[in-house]
């Protein structure tokens, strides 16, 4: 590889890049200007109430409004039933063989503040009768808020939007109008294109991702407690992975629908699952085994370490490392597989 | 750079065969086509719209893997570890390209200088294609025939040994095509060798050493431009209009002196001849003698779409329908 071709190959994509502001938006402002509207949505503030059902007791309703955290609905058994199922309330209460059973579904965020919350409050009346018990897991993480968990995930989910829409679009309108068949007819090396394009299509990763730290910073003291340089090796690996994972996606396809269809498969999976929204360190199984095979897990694991906890270089090491391997095996395939025309 | 031996030719193309399948439907593109263009000249491919051209120059350009035959480059074949190698000594214009469109013309030409490892000059690049004030526009900015002057200027920034042009005019203006055959003259003047495509009869007569006449897929004939004229066995061309062409008969015609072919229609005689001034005052003479009006007259020196008509009974804008 000659660097002189990859940094020419990469000034010119990210020329190309830099000059089309649409592109650039939906590509980076977007998700900036998202990151920022969930913070506000998010922010930090009194707790919010927590919606609870109870179903046909007028006693116990009246022992729950004295929390004023949580928000009682008195419902019909069957509509309580369905407002659960729904999610707009976090829980059930009601009345069973003499005493009460709290149903709620431990999925939902916010199931474990309801049972707390009924707990206390009746805690608070001796003479109510005890509560059914309720199994359930208790979250491992020391209590962070949910803005803290937000942020790393992210600069994760932006790794991957940078990687898909950066460059699968791009590169398969350069297949289109022919320019990928002239640059195969010169003496450029399949690699030191790949590798250029990848560079200039993602290097604005690093200083959005900057920015979004610093955001989380200014306006609600996100800490950075970890060590600054394994959060930029972090990043620049997870852009490489998801760079990488969006050439090779783009590698054969013809058309730009057919891109765009590819590159909404690779990505639900990942925003869903990948512990960007919501922690998923808790699935078991087969969900489990998918979500570890997921790079964007490992990222968003790595990059909420290293912000939250006081790691070192050496702890993110690990994850360095498997994300260069994850880009090195995307980059040798889309090598392979990559149609010049 | 291992030089081949000085008799080893430019290009060397034998039993070429390309076929195109999409699902059950074949198109033969190129059909048993044997060519061989020598260093140093000038070479076109002369054809009608799906002829095989493109595929033809595009197998020559490592782009299209042909399904038999032999292709040599500058004394090699392509997919045998020398293809970088292989591709620093070639030039190519493709029929079309895509560049950047954000790219102004200087900074693409620089992108592609960067790929030769001996440097390459821009900005005698972009003076020989006559781009040097559009130098600092985008391409999105560029005309038709810029951007084709632009894609010109590509090819010839590596110093190349061999340049492929696809359809190299097409688009231009009068003025830019003489430009470009200037071009075109001047890379082989310093020794250079050119694959050149076009449809045009003239462009292939002006510019080119030797022509390939190709339809479906074959080379019909191939030679230098006045060879192939020759050929026809006549070399000039009377066309006459006339009122009622009743009264004279094929046999009246084909006894006039010079003639090699001719052609009788209700108000209209075409004639192929050897010398125009002696066919052409035998057939009035015979015209006023059968009491025939002449209403038009024209003479015409023969051109090579007069050699593309006698070999396939067609005209060069007429497609090709494999
Ligand atoms: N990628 C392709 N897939 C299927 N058929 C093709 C493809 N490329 C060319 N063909 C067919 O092969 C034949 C030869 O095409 P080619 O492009 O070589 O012609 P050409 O002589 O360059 O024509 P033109 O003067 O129009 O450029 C045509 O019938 C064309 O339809
Ligand atoms: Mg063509």
């Amino acid at each position: 590889m000659r660097l002189r071709v990859v940094v020419a190959v990469a000034r010119s994509t990210f020329r190309e890049f830099w000059r089309s502001p649409d592109a650039l938006f939906w590509t980076y402002g977007f998700p900036l200007v998202m990151a920022l509207a969930l913070g506000l949505a998010f922010q930090p503030g009194p707790p919010p109430q927590v919606p609870i059902a109870v179903v046909a007791d007028a006693d116990a309703a009246a022992l729950l409004a004295a929390e004023p955290r949580l928000l009682v609905e008195p419902l019909a058994a069957d509509a309580a039933d369905r407002a659960l199922a729904r999610g707009r309330v976090a829980a059930s209460l009601r009345r069973q063989d003499g005493g009460l059973v709290l149903r709620a579904d431990p999925t939902r965020p916010d199931a474990e503040s309801a049972v707390l919350l009924v707990e206390r409050a009746l805690r608070a009346e001796p003479a109510a009768p005890a509560i059914a018990p309720l199994r359930r897991e208790v979250e491992d993480r020391p209590g962070s808020r949910y803005i803290d968990f937000l942020i790393p995930g992210l600069i994760g989910l932006n790794l991957l939007g940078a990687g898909m829409w950066g460059i699968g679009f791009n590169l398969v309108q350069m297949r289109v109008g022919k320019l990928l068949r002239r640059l195969a007819v010169t003496p450029m090396r399949r690699s030191e294109f790949l590798f250029g394009y990848l560079l200039g299509r993602c290097l604005l990763v690093v200083p959005e991702s900057a920015a979004l730290v610093g955001f989380g910073a200014l306006l609600w003291d996100v800490p950075f407690r970890g060590s600054l340089l394994a959060g930029l090796l972090l990043v620049a690996a997870g852009g490489l992975a998801f760079a990488g994972l969006g050439v090779l996606v783009a590698s054969r396809a013809r058309t730009l629908e057919g891109v765009g269809g590819l590159m909404n498969l690779v990505q639900l999976p990942m925003w869903l699952l990948c512990g960007t929204w919501f922690d998923t360190s808790r699935f078991t199984g087969a969900l489990r085994w998918f979500a570890d095979l997921l790079p964007l897990t490992h990222v968003n694991r790595a990059l909420r370490d290293v912000m939250l906890e006081p790691q070192g270089l050496l702890d993110a090491a690990p994850t360095i490392a498997g994300l260069c391997a994850f880009a090195a095996v995307c980059l040798a395939l889309a090598l392979r597989w990559f149609r010049w025309q | 750079m291992t030089a081949a031996p000085a008799a080893e030719p430019a290009i060397a193309i034998a039993g070429l065969r390309k076929v195109y399948r999409r699902g059950r439907k074949e198109t033969v593109a190129v059909d048993g086509l044997d060519l061989v263009v020598r260093r140093g000249e000038v070479f076109g491919l002369l054809g009608p719209n799906g002829a095989g051209k493109t595929t033809t120059v595009e197998v020559c350009e490592g782009l299209t893997q042909p399904d038999a035959g032999d292709v040599r480059i500058l004394g090699r074949r392509w997919g045998q570890g020398e293809d970088d190698a292989l591709r620093a000594r070639l030039g190519v214009c493709l029929q079309e390209t895509h560049f950047q469109e954000k790219a102004t013309v200087r900074e693409t030409l620089a992108l592609f200088a960067s790929f030769y490892d001996g440097g390459a000059d821009v900005d005698a690049a972009l003076d020989l294609v006559g781009l040097r004030e559009k130098a600092d526009d985008r391409q999105s900015q560029l005309s038709g025939g810029q951007r084709q002057r632009l894609a010109v200027a590509t090819a010839l920034l590596g110093r190349p040994d061999l340049l492929f042009l696809d359809e190299p005019t097409t688009g231009l203006d009068p003025l830019s095509r003489r430009q470009l055959w200037e071009v075109v003259r001047g890379f082989r003047a310093r020794g250079g060798t050119i694959l050149l495509t076009t449809h045009g009869m003239d462009e292939a007569q002006q510019l080119c050493d030797r022509v390939a006449i190709v339809d479906r897929g074959r080379v019909l004939a191939i030679g230098s431009p006045a060879e192939l004229i020759r050929s026809l066995g006549a070399e000039h061309f009377v066309d006459v209009e006339c009122t009622d062409t009743s009264a004279v008969g094929t046999a009246d015609l084909a006894a006039l002196p010079d003639v090699a072919a001719h052609e009788l229609r209700p108000a209209r005689i075409v004639l192929t001849v050897r010398s125009v001034h002696t066919a052409l005052a035998a057939l009035l003479a015979l015209l006023r003698e059968r009491g025939v009006g002449v209403q038009g007259l024209a003479t015409r020196h023969a051109t090579l779409e007069d050699v593309f008509v006698r070999l396939t009974g067609r005209t060069l804008r007429e497609e090709t329908t494999p």
